[in-house]
């Protein structure tokens, strides 16, 4: 990429998380939706939530943009390293739901374990513990650092910048963008929690672990086998 | 006062179901079966090959060039140009082309393939690439995929040429 | 003992005469429906129709003289369960050569359209006006059962049945209660109530991830029902683990399950559609209820549920949990007459009857529709493998 003004690639930037957001939020829809759906009910909760994951998917995203930036790796579809980090990280990100799925932890929350009679959709409201907050951080730097198809594109753009920080930038604006799209989660807050919808979201999440783990099991076995 | 309302509601609604019952298969299916074809909505590309781009007629067949399809979202595929050749009947027993599908003038790709007879039979030839941006391939040999295929349908031979992403994805 | 039998038996719901004359309209419908089979040529298909007018008549009238309802309408449910593959299988045999399905026959949009894809088509068509299926949006020749049909035809079928499309419409829960009716007594009576969430955790997964993925990833992963009907062809490790999904989850939840539990296991605790379909059961007027006054909390009714649908607290509140697909396993069992069709809107228990009539001569006219045609089609498939002159 030729060297641009930085206003230029600001513009840029910025224009490509608001055009690839919708992919963005294809790759890591899976992941939010479900986890998002497990929390308590409210809007202040899950905006705060929504934050915290989000902040953790913007280190992601500059680790790896510097990271690159060093590395000078054009990145691309072929490129050798992204299979074993694509399909560690999906491994990784089946862990996370796993451990949501799961009900974990269960000392802050009582609703890990839904009890078996009640089972009737639009039930009784229950009431939660407030979450933690590194759930939220660990599966936010995990979708940061997932090698989705916008998260390639601003890769080769911001590995052709000419210093450091315009790389960083140039990430940070790109996020930015994308995380627009992410706002319509928050609103899930205002849906009414009960045993019986946590239950579905934790199976939707054991089930979406499942796929998770399975792509990027495939995608690993399929580098260790073939290269 | 209220409970007979809501009654008199409850058998007309009733009422109301089973005329819509009667209506189903004269009336409803028909208006709502036109209302799902003219809703604006087209079967994902991945499976039609997607617009047409150009055409061009050698004597009693067609050869169409469509414009590139890239996967949606994380669809599980490459980019590739559907070509076709139809109709079957009218092509020679031995196809050979060289087309342009990026219509720069130039030839892209050489498709060769020879036609079964049997319309259930896939044609066996290759895809030879001309241009980088295109990847060449043979058949029967080469798996065949929703970007990457030679085939015979509706009385056409459809190939698939995909295309490389070299650098960037696209 | 003949006479001891004749002692004991019931009095009958309704006289001979009174069943006749409430089955007329149906037997007209009916008539009706196949009127265009008989104008066409094709004695084998006259053969199906007829078949099929006199079964779904006579099922009707056995509905109005015993007061039964389940019992006569598995037999129907069941013959659509048994029949649709056959019929099917043997058109894609003459037409293919084979029960998969070739790239070539999907790029040329000639899969039909299957209902199930519904909740998959939504996200992407209303945010990319794309239809993830590789179906033909308007009938051609070589596929008949081209997505418009198809939708059209469920939407308008919906409106009349709500989640009862699960027992008088859909032509595969049939086979799991013709498995889970082949077994005398349930081997396996303790079932976790959670387990009846898992339709609707996997209707959260397919819709996600087929919006995701741009692919219905419940027909290309989960569907038990490919293992009857079509599949993608096994040319790949990856096409071949999924031919062993859906046998595994074919044997399982539609041989095995019903057999052992005496349930309708896979529409139970597996169909991501039928937890779809659920959703319209609140906009549907026709329910089951519980006479609280009659009720003395036995629980035949929630052993009877073939879907459980039934739970402690919800007979105790007098209805169903949102899944019940008005099937009438509950009332046909009830013994003090506490399980009752309900008309929305009115009083529980003061016209039973009339709500009942009112929701079968919708669901019936519907089940004729769909599942009498597709019935009578594989009769004459069948008749057609017969060495008949």
């Amino acid at each position: 990429m030729a060297v641009l003004p930085l206003s230029t690639s600001a513009v840029e930037a910025l224009v490509l998380g608001l055009a690839t957001g919708p992919v963005c939020l294809a790759s890591c829809g899976p992941v939010v939706l479900p986890w998002m759906l497990v929390q308590p009910r409210g809007v202040r909760g899950h905006a705060r939530q929504m934050s915290l994951f989000l902040a953790a998917r913007l280190v992601g995203y500059l680790v790896f943009a510097a990271a690159i930036w060093f590395a000078g790796i054009a990145l691309s579809r072929s490129w050798s390293g992204r299979s074993w980090l694509f399909g560690g990280v999906q491994v990784l990100l089946a862990a996370g739901l796993l451990i949501y799925a799961a009900g974990w932890p269960r000392a802050r929350c009582s609703i890990a374990r839904p009890r078996q009679e009640l089972v009737q959709i639009g039930g009784a409201s229950v009431d939660a513990a407030r979450p933690r907050a590194t759930g939220a951080l660990v599966l936010g730097f995990l979708t940061g650092i997932n090698l989705c198809p916008p998260f390639l594109v601003a890769g080769v753009q911001a590995a052709g910048l000419p210093s450091l920080a315009q790389a960083l930038l140039f990430f940070a604006i790109f996020f930015a963008g994308t995380a627009v799209w992410f706002m319509p989660f928050v609103s899930l807050g205002v849906v009414r929690r009960t045993s019986s919808f946590i239950t579905v979201a934790r199976m939707a999440a054991a089930l979406l672990a499942c796929w998770y783990g399975f792509t990027g099991a495939s995608l690993l076995i399929e580098k260790a086998i073939y290269g | 006062m209220r409970a007979q309302v809501k009654t008199v509601l409850a058998y007309v609604g009733a009422a109301v179901t089973l005329a819509i019952a009667v209506c189903v298969p004269f009336v409803l299916m028909g208006t709502f079966s036109k209302a799902v074809a003219h809703a604006g909505l087209h079967v994902d590309a991945s499976y039609t090959g997607g617009a047409i781009a150009a055409a061009v007629t050698h004597g009693a067949y067609q050869t169409v060039v469509y414009q590139p399809v890239w996967p949606r979202a994380l669809q599980q595929m490459d980019p590739f140009v559907q070509i076709t050749f139809r109709p079957v009947a009218a092509l020679p027993r031995r196809v050979l082309e060289a087309i342009d599908l990026d219509g720069d003038g130039q030839p892209d790709v050489r498709v060769s393939f020879t036609v079964p007879p049997d319309p259930r039979s896939r044609p066996s030839g290759e895809v030879v690439a001309l241009n980088a941006k295109y990847a060449g391939f043979g058949m029967p040999g080469s798996r065949s995929s929703f970007s990457q295929l030679m085939v015979q349908s509706n009385g056409a031979v459809v190939v698939r040429v995909p295309l490389k992403e070299a650098g960037t994805l696209r | 003992m003949a006479s001891s039998a004749a002692r004991t038996r019931p009095p009958a719901f309704r006289s001979v005469g009174r069943s006749i004359l409430l089955t007329v309209p149906v037997a007209m419908w009916a008539l009706l429906m196949f009127a265009p089979t008989f104008r066409a040529p094709g004695r084998n298909h006259h053969l199906g129709a007829s078949a099929v007018i006199v079964f779904m008549t006579t099922l009707f009238f056995l509905m109005m003289r015993t007061g039964k309802t389940y019992r006569w309408r598995r037999y129907f449910f069941v013959a659509l369960g048994f029949l649709f593959p056959v019929g099917f299988i043997a058109s894609l045999v003459a037409v293919r050569g084979s029960m998969s399905i070739p790239i070539e026959r999907m790029v040329s949009g000639d899969t039909p359209f299957c209902y199930m894809v519904i909740p998959l088509l939504i996200i992407p068509a209303a945010l990319a006006r794309t239809l993830i299926f590789p179906g033909s949006i308007l009938p051609t020749a070589s596929n008949p059962h081209s997505i418009a049909v198809m939708i059209g035809l469920w939407l308008a079928m919906t409106l009349v049945l709500g989640k009862a499309w699960c027992s008088y419409g859909c032509f595969f829960g049939g086979i799991e209660e013709g498995f889970a009716a082949a077994s005398k007594h349930a081997k396996i009576r303790k079932l976790d109530a959670r387990l009846r969430l898992v339709p609707w955790a996997i209707l959260l997964f397919v819709v996600v991830l087929s919006a995701a993925l741009f692919e219905p990833v419940y027909c290309m992963w989960l569907c038990p029902f490919k293992a009857v009907t079509e599949y993608p062809a096994v040319h790949s490790v990856e096409t071949a683990i999924q031919m062993g999904i859906f046998i595994a989850l074919f044997a399982a939840l539609v041989i095995v399950l019903p057999f052992l539990t005496k349930k309708r296991t896979q529409c139970a605790y597996f169909c991501p559609f039928g937890a779809f379909q659920s959703l319209f059961n609140r906009i549907n007027l026709f329910e089951i209820r519980f006479d609280r006054d009659k009720c003395v909390d036995c629980t035949l009714c929630q052993t009877a549920c073939p879907t459980m649908a039934l739970s402690v607290e919800s007979i105790r509140e007098g209805g169903t949990l949102l899944n019940c697909m008005k099937c009438g396993a509950c009332v046909d069992s009830c013994k003090k007459g506490a399980a009752v069709w309900h008309l929305k809107g009115t009083k529980v228990a003061l016209k039973p009857e009339r709500a009942r009539l009112l929701f079968l001569y919708g669901a019936w006219a519907m089940a004729t529709l769909f599942g009498g045609s597709i019935l009578a089609s594989s009769i004459a498939t069948v008749i057609g493998f017969l060495p008949l002159r």
